[in-house]
């Protein structure tokens, strides 16, 4: 079974962004620039009451650079958000928080399982997004979608029995720039 | 932000400071630096919230009121008490001996802030239901709360109730009706509070939002404690008749002054203490709390009961409140009056300005750049952390230097690495 599905297919994948900033975040991602500042953060398996920290952290840095305080509630809800998921779905992981001029590239890695049902996630027909985010294994809470809400970006991806990461992008200013 | 220097109600006594830093790392907006052995308060920062006057064990942080003094320069003298001044005393004195304790001070007129509690409420649940659009509410009544929004959650400032304080209400209100009823010029009547706390007195000498003259001075329940008590003592044998107002008294206490807002319609929440309110302030900002309704802050513990100036625990204070309010029956209150004035704008506040403290720069690309620099300057500090520096933290000393208020050199513990690598070099070689 488990080597079946090593030969079809190891990664799951998601995309998300948001109408119009396709352009900027394909370059930002072809690109890959270095950031100016990152902040990481360690996140503990079932750990609750650490578990926001490091968003915690990321919203501090970002008021002392000034930023405009509805992105910053986007930046903390969605980083929130994420690191419970991970707390609450994985063996643990780490946030790491890049800054870059105009945007917050945040990137959350797990230490597996992975997504535990990736055949069926995978199956084609599971085709509205919402769902097949659910189905890629961060329950049915509204972690994910609110995420999404929030984020001007938001790549998943997944190796089977191995680990998680989710990306997130959020622009300081609406246009991009 | 502008550069009129702030009022605060504490002083340092330099004398007395040891330069412990145990000030430093208590204070929730990391004002209080120690440099030269002495600890300095940045009135910029500092929210009078009296957390490093309880921390300071050399009695070299005190809070500051008006002398008493000061009502000897009006014809007509106003006092307008604080509701937690009532849980301060022990319980064979009664309400209103404690009362009248308070006219023997010299003043001609002595009111409550409770007796406009019921007021409040109403006008409280009205705004509520006006602005829908905004949730929640957030309390205006504790100073301090009303500071930390301005300087670290700006972003919530329009969640502010928009209206003055009780003390403050009643003091517009009685102005003018004492202008009226005595003939008395404005000049002429001079009105204090008696406060639990060094925020209400900065509140008076530097009101945020206040369109006009508010109070003439406001005194520390503390300092006029020990005259009161001589009073009382007098007092007792031939207890007053005046009236009081027990129902009102819910005001000193921020759970129960929030249970009287929650109603079908409307969900109220009540936080208390510095670091809870600082917690919650930011998971409203981030619209995690939009379901209350209401949330009641006050920076104290327990409410007002806890402020500095109090003599009693607030917990024993707020026991006996508690019970005042239950056995007791308030006095006739006539509001329509206060109604009018309500409905006329008379109590509104200016909306208040942000007066951030968090940022780096106002440009963010600058910002970032100082970001950068405080990192690097944070990988060459030890962690440890210990405020030896006279600095909150080793991230608050790389700020600070970035910010050009101190050097690398004031951190001790790299100045002790670096003397011990001098004196060994030459051995080596
Ligand atoms: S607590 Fe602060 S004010 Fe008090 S002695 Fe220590 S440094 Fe000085
Ligand atoms: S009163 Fe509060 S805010 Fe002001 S310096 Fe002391 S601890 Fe800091």
């Amino acid at each position: 079974m488990r080597d079946f599905a090593a030969a079809r297919s190891e990664m799951a994948e998601y995309w998300h962004i948001r109408l119009g900033l396709e352009d900027p975040v394909k370059k930002f991602f072809s690109q890959a620039p270095e950031a100016d500042v990152t902040l990481e953060a360690d996140i503990p398996e079932k750990d609750f009451n650490s578990a926001g920290r490091g968003s915690a952290e990321v919203k501090n840095l970002l008021k002392r650079l000034g930023v405009d305080p509805e992105v910053l509630r986007r930046v903390a809800v969605a980083a929130y958000e994420a690191e419970i998921n991970v707390a609450a779905h994985s063996l643990g992981g780490s946030m790491t928080s890049n800054i870059h001029p105009e945007l917050i590239h945040m990137v959350f890695q797990d230490n597996g399982p992975g997504i535990a049902d990736i055949e069926q996630a995978m199956i084609p027909g599971f085709s509205t997004a919402d769902e097949m985010v659910r189905e890629l294994g961060f329950g049915a809470g509204l972690g994910l979608p609110n995420i999404q809400k929030n984020a001007d970006a938001l790549h998943i991806s997944s190796e089977k029995g191995d680990s998680t990461c989710l990306e997130i992008i959020i622009y300081f200013k609406n246009d991009g720039q | 932000m502008d550069n009129k220097k702030y009022f605060h109600a504490l002083q340092i006594l330099e004398d007395n400071c040891t330069g412990c830093t145990a000030c430093v790392r208590v204070c929730p907006t990391e004002a209080i630096r120690v440099r030269d052995r002495k600890a300095h308060i940045d009135p910029n920062r500092c929210v009078d919230c009296g957390e490093c006057i309880f921390a300071c064990q050399f009695h070299a942080i005190i809070p500051r009121s008006d002398p008493l003094d000061l009502i000897h320069n009006f014809k007509y003298k106003v006092a307008i008490i604080s509701t937690s001044y009532f849980g301060q005393f022990t319980e064979d004195i009664s309400y209103e001996v404690a009362k009248q304790a308070l006219y023997e001070l010299g003043f001609d007129d002595v009111q409550e802030e409770a007796m406009v509690t019921e007021f409040m409420v109403k006008v409280i649940q009205n705004y509520i239901r006006a602005n829908r659009d905004k949730r929640p509410i957030i309390s205006s009544n504790c100073p301090t709360v009303v500071r930390l929004i301005q300087l670290k959650y700006p972003s919530l400032l329009p969640n502010l109730f928009h209206l003055e304080a009780p003390m403050s209400i009643l003091t517009r209100y009685l102005r003018e009706k004492i202008q009226e009823e005595k003939g008395l010029k404005e000049d002429d009547i001079g009105i204090f509070l008696i406060v639990p706390c060094a925020a209400h007195v900065t509140a008076v000498h530097q009101p945020e939002g206040a369109y006009k003259h508010l109070q003439d001075g406001a005194f520390s329940i503390g300092m006029i404690y020990g005259k009161v008590r001589e009073h009382i003592k007098n007092l007792q044998n031939n207890p007053p008749q005046i009236a009081t107002y027990p129902k009102g008294l819910t005001w000193a206490l921020s759970g129960v002054q929030a249970e009287l807002v929650d109603c079908e319609d409307i969900r109220a929440l009540s936080v208390n203490g510095v670091e809870n309110v600082m917690e919650i302030l930011s998971r409203v900002e981030d619209h995690y709390l939009d379901q209350y309704d209401y949330i009641v802050m006050r920076s104290c513990t327990n409410g007002c009961v806890g402020g500095c100036f109090n003599v009693e625990n607030p917990f024993v204070a707020m026991s006996r409140i508690k019970k005042m309010i239950k056995e007791g029956e308030n006095g006739e209150v006539d509001i329509h009056e206060l109604e009018e004035l309500y409905d006329e704008g008379e109590f509104d506040v200016a909306p208040l300005t942000p007066r951030p403290i968090m940022e780096l720069d106002t440009d963010i690309k600058a910002a970032i750049r100082k970001m950068k620099q405080l990192n690097e300057i944070l990988t060459s500090l030890p962690g440890l952390n210990c405020s030896a520096c006279g600095s909150p933290s080793c991230y608050a000393l790389a700020e600070d230097i970035v910010l050009g208020k101190a050097t690398i050199e004031d951190c001790v513990v790299l100045l002790k690495r670096h003397s011990k690598e001098d004196e060994q070099d030459p051995q080596q070689k």
